[in-house]
């Protein structure tokens, strides 16, 4: 829910509430004033009445028109209360029931004790309340419709700034290497906000750029001395007069710099992965990919008697740096090969959403997932680095692709998803 | 054939040199933006190595100053960047081909040859080697006349050979020539010394001498004839 929405909708549930309240709340007094005026009248009518009686002897055809005085005899257990109440009585000539206050009083006359009531209609009270009512709600209804367009209106105008800055921070990529441009709106805490983000941005553009040139200056760095290191081991290897010790020592230094690069190489490829430093995104046939790196491989299949099958009913398309889906079909081929068994199989399976790659190889002892990890090794094998499947997943997590490693029987499945 | 190779890294330069002076090249090493600039402006040469990090420059700026100049210099990039961006950068600039350090002297005399081959023969290019005889285009191997099928890995590893005469070469520099650097596994160690066997039997076949010798420890060497 946005914000303004949010906001607005608290308001009118709030001055909705308000409004009811009020209304009956301002009906009520208007009833209570307007039956004080009339029980006030009606009283000083019983004066009139009592009045009248002391001074003359009662008949049923006294002045008083019909419905405004009915005088009876009471029947009754007396209580000599006083009660007013509303009634309806029906009109002579309309037939319609027309309400009415009425004061009920007891009084002796002519020594009987006598019931009287006398009525006042209230027709006119009550087109008066309705009226009155009806006016102040439509007054306060207006009110409210106007205070809610106008706070919409306002806030609308005062958040501006925020949502400027809302959609300019979206559209902020560090990869651009372009600075965070803010606005400098008049209210100080959009302009603090501002600043601050301003700030925070451009420290993070200053970190990004430079782990960016330490990722580089590292690379380089370290992949000088190591070029160095097999030349000159290279170089050794050509003289004739090398015991057979020394040919054992430099082998070992050989393979030693020839890890330690790749190490090296793929703590950088990971680290570029991670701070998304491949940006040119491609769509990639992943499965075609896979396919040409396979038949790439056929000789070393033949060699270990693999099995190959395919089954690829639709491509498998993703969106990829190709550097990276190349390190991908790399990893997942060479991993597949590395750890099958002489006489094994290969399959892949493929369809619009899905890949997988199986491939026979030995019963795991950890759990798969945790060969995700880096440095993690099923065994102690000391030709893998331990790094491939950590890459593999690496560029899964940060290209929106879901990747799940089972084992069965020793049926190793990499299976790849589109989608978080 | 005269080279220049632009490294400011001095044993590595020195390396590269030496190796290359070995296989008959005339070879001059410059260690700065500015005396490789120099040396290019002063001098033709048919080839250079180029690293792309350089002390008062960037080894790309030098590739397009030269390439305005003259351009039928044969221009191979080696760099410890291993990005796409910069390999892409490179061979837009008009570089012929890249190696991401560290690499091996033999593969870099790979590239070297297969460049200059590339450059000079133009049209009919053939190595010949004693009674071998590869024609690189359309790639068919003769021994004695007499054409040899061989697959095409095992050519690839006849041609890395041809390129690396009388040099002892590991068998992991090997295996990252015909798989590239990714297959690390013993298995592919295992497959080089099946694909020798067959290489060195189907050339016997036809006649050939036995040129490739196994060096107890590291790997194996072409020559010797």
């Amino acid at each position: 829910m946005r914000l303004l929405e949010k906001t607005n909708r608290i308001y009118l549930l709030f001055s909705l509430s308000l409004y009811v309240i009020a209304a009956f709340g301002m009906y009520s007094i208007i009833k209570w004033l307007i039956y004080d005026e009339v029980e006030s009248r009606l009283l000083v009518e019983k004066r009139d009445f009592l009045v009248y009686i002391h001074h003359y002897d009662w008949k049923q055809d006294s002045y008083f028109v019909e419905n405004k005085i009915e005088v009876e005899p009471a029947r009754e257990p007396l209580n000599f209360k006083e009660t007013f109440k509303d009634t309806l009585i029906q009109d002579r000539y309309s037939q319609k029931m027309i309400p009415f206050r009425q004061l009920t009083f007891y009084v002796p006359i002519q020594q009987a004790e006598h019931r009287v009531a006398i009525r006042k209609s209230m027709i006119q009270s009550h087109r008066l309340i309705e009226a009155i009512t009806l006016t102040m709600a439509l007054m306060l209804g207006l009110l409210l419709a106007g205070t809610y367009w106008f706070q919409n209106r306002l806030s609308g105008r005062i958040w501006q700034p925020f949502y400027d800055t809302l959609s300019r921070i979206k559209t902020f990529d560090l990869t651009q290497k372009q600075k965070l441009q803010l606005s400098q709106p008049e209210i100080i805490e959009f302009s603090e906000l501002n600043e601050v983000i301003q700030k925070m941005s451009d420290k993070i553009l200053h970190d990004y750029l430079n782990l960016k040139e330490f990722t580089e200056n590292a690379s380089h760095e370290l992949q000088t001395p190591l070029a160095l290191i097999n030349a000159k081991v290279e170089q050794l290897i050509q003289s004739e007069q090398l015991t057979e010790h020394q040919t054992h020592w430099i082998q070992t230094i050989y393979e030693a710099s020839l890890r330690m690069s790749r190490l090296n190489q793929g703590l950088l490829l990971l680290a570029r992965i991670e701070n998304r430093q491949f940006i040119n995104d491609q769509i990639i046939n992943l499965s075609e990919g896979l396919r040409e790196k396979l038949a790439d491989m056929e000789e070393m299949m033949q060699y270990k008697e693999i099995q190959l099958s395919l089954s690829i009913e639709s491509p498998f398309m993703v969106s990829l740096p190709p550097m990276l889906a190349e390190s991908l079909i790399t990893n997942l081929v060479s991993n597949a090969l590395r750890h099958n068994v002489t006489g094994g199989q290969i399959q892949l399976h493929a369809s619009t959403d899905w890949l997988c790659l199986r491939n026979t190889g030995h019963p795991l002892h950890n759990p798969p997932g945790e060969l995700f990890s880096r440095f993690k090794k099923e065994g102690s094998s000391s030709e893998s680095l331990g790094l491939g499947l950590a890459i593999v997943k690496e560029i899964c997590d940060n290209y929106g692709l879901q990747i799940q490693y089972t084992e069965v029987n020793g049926m190793h499945s990499f299976c790849l998803r589109k989608g978080h | 054939m005269k080279m220049l190779v632009v490294e400011d890294e001095q044993g590595l330069a020195e390396s590269i040199t030496a190796y290359l002076s070995k296989e008959g090249y005339r070879c001059e090493m410059a260690s700065t933006y500015q005396e490789a600039d120099e040396k290019l402006y002063l001098y033709e040469y048919d080839c250079i190595i180029v690293d792309l990090t350089l002390p008062g420059g960037d080894g790309l700026q030098l590739i397009e100053t030269l390439k305005k100049r003259s351009a039928s210099t044969g221009i191979i990039i080696i760099s410890a960047r291993n990005a796409l961006e910069d390999r892409i950068k490179g061979l837009e600039v008009g570089s012929d081909d890249y190696l991401t350090k560290p690499f091996h002297l033999s593969e870099l005399n790979a590239r070297v040859k297969s460049l200059i081959r590339r450059r000079n023969f133009g049209g009919h290019n053939e190595i010949q080697y004693h009674e071998i005889t590869v024609q690189s285009l359309s790639r068919k191997v003769f021994v004695k006349e007499q054409e040899t099928l061989l697959s095409r890995k095992e050519y690839d590893l006849l041609l890395y050979f041809l390129s690396n005469i009388d040099v002892a070469l590991t068998k992991v520099s090997i295996a990252e020539h015909l798989w590239g650097d990714h297959m690390d596994s013993a298995d592919s160690l295992d497959m080089v010394y099946s694909h020798i066997k067959n290489l060195r039997r189907k050339l016997i076949e036809k006649g050939s001498r036995d040129y490739i010798r196994s060096i107890y420890g590291i790997g194996y060497k072409f020559g010797g004839a």
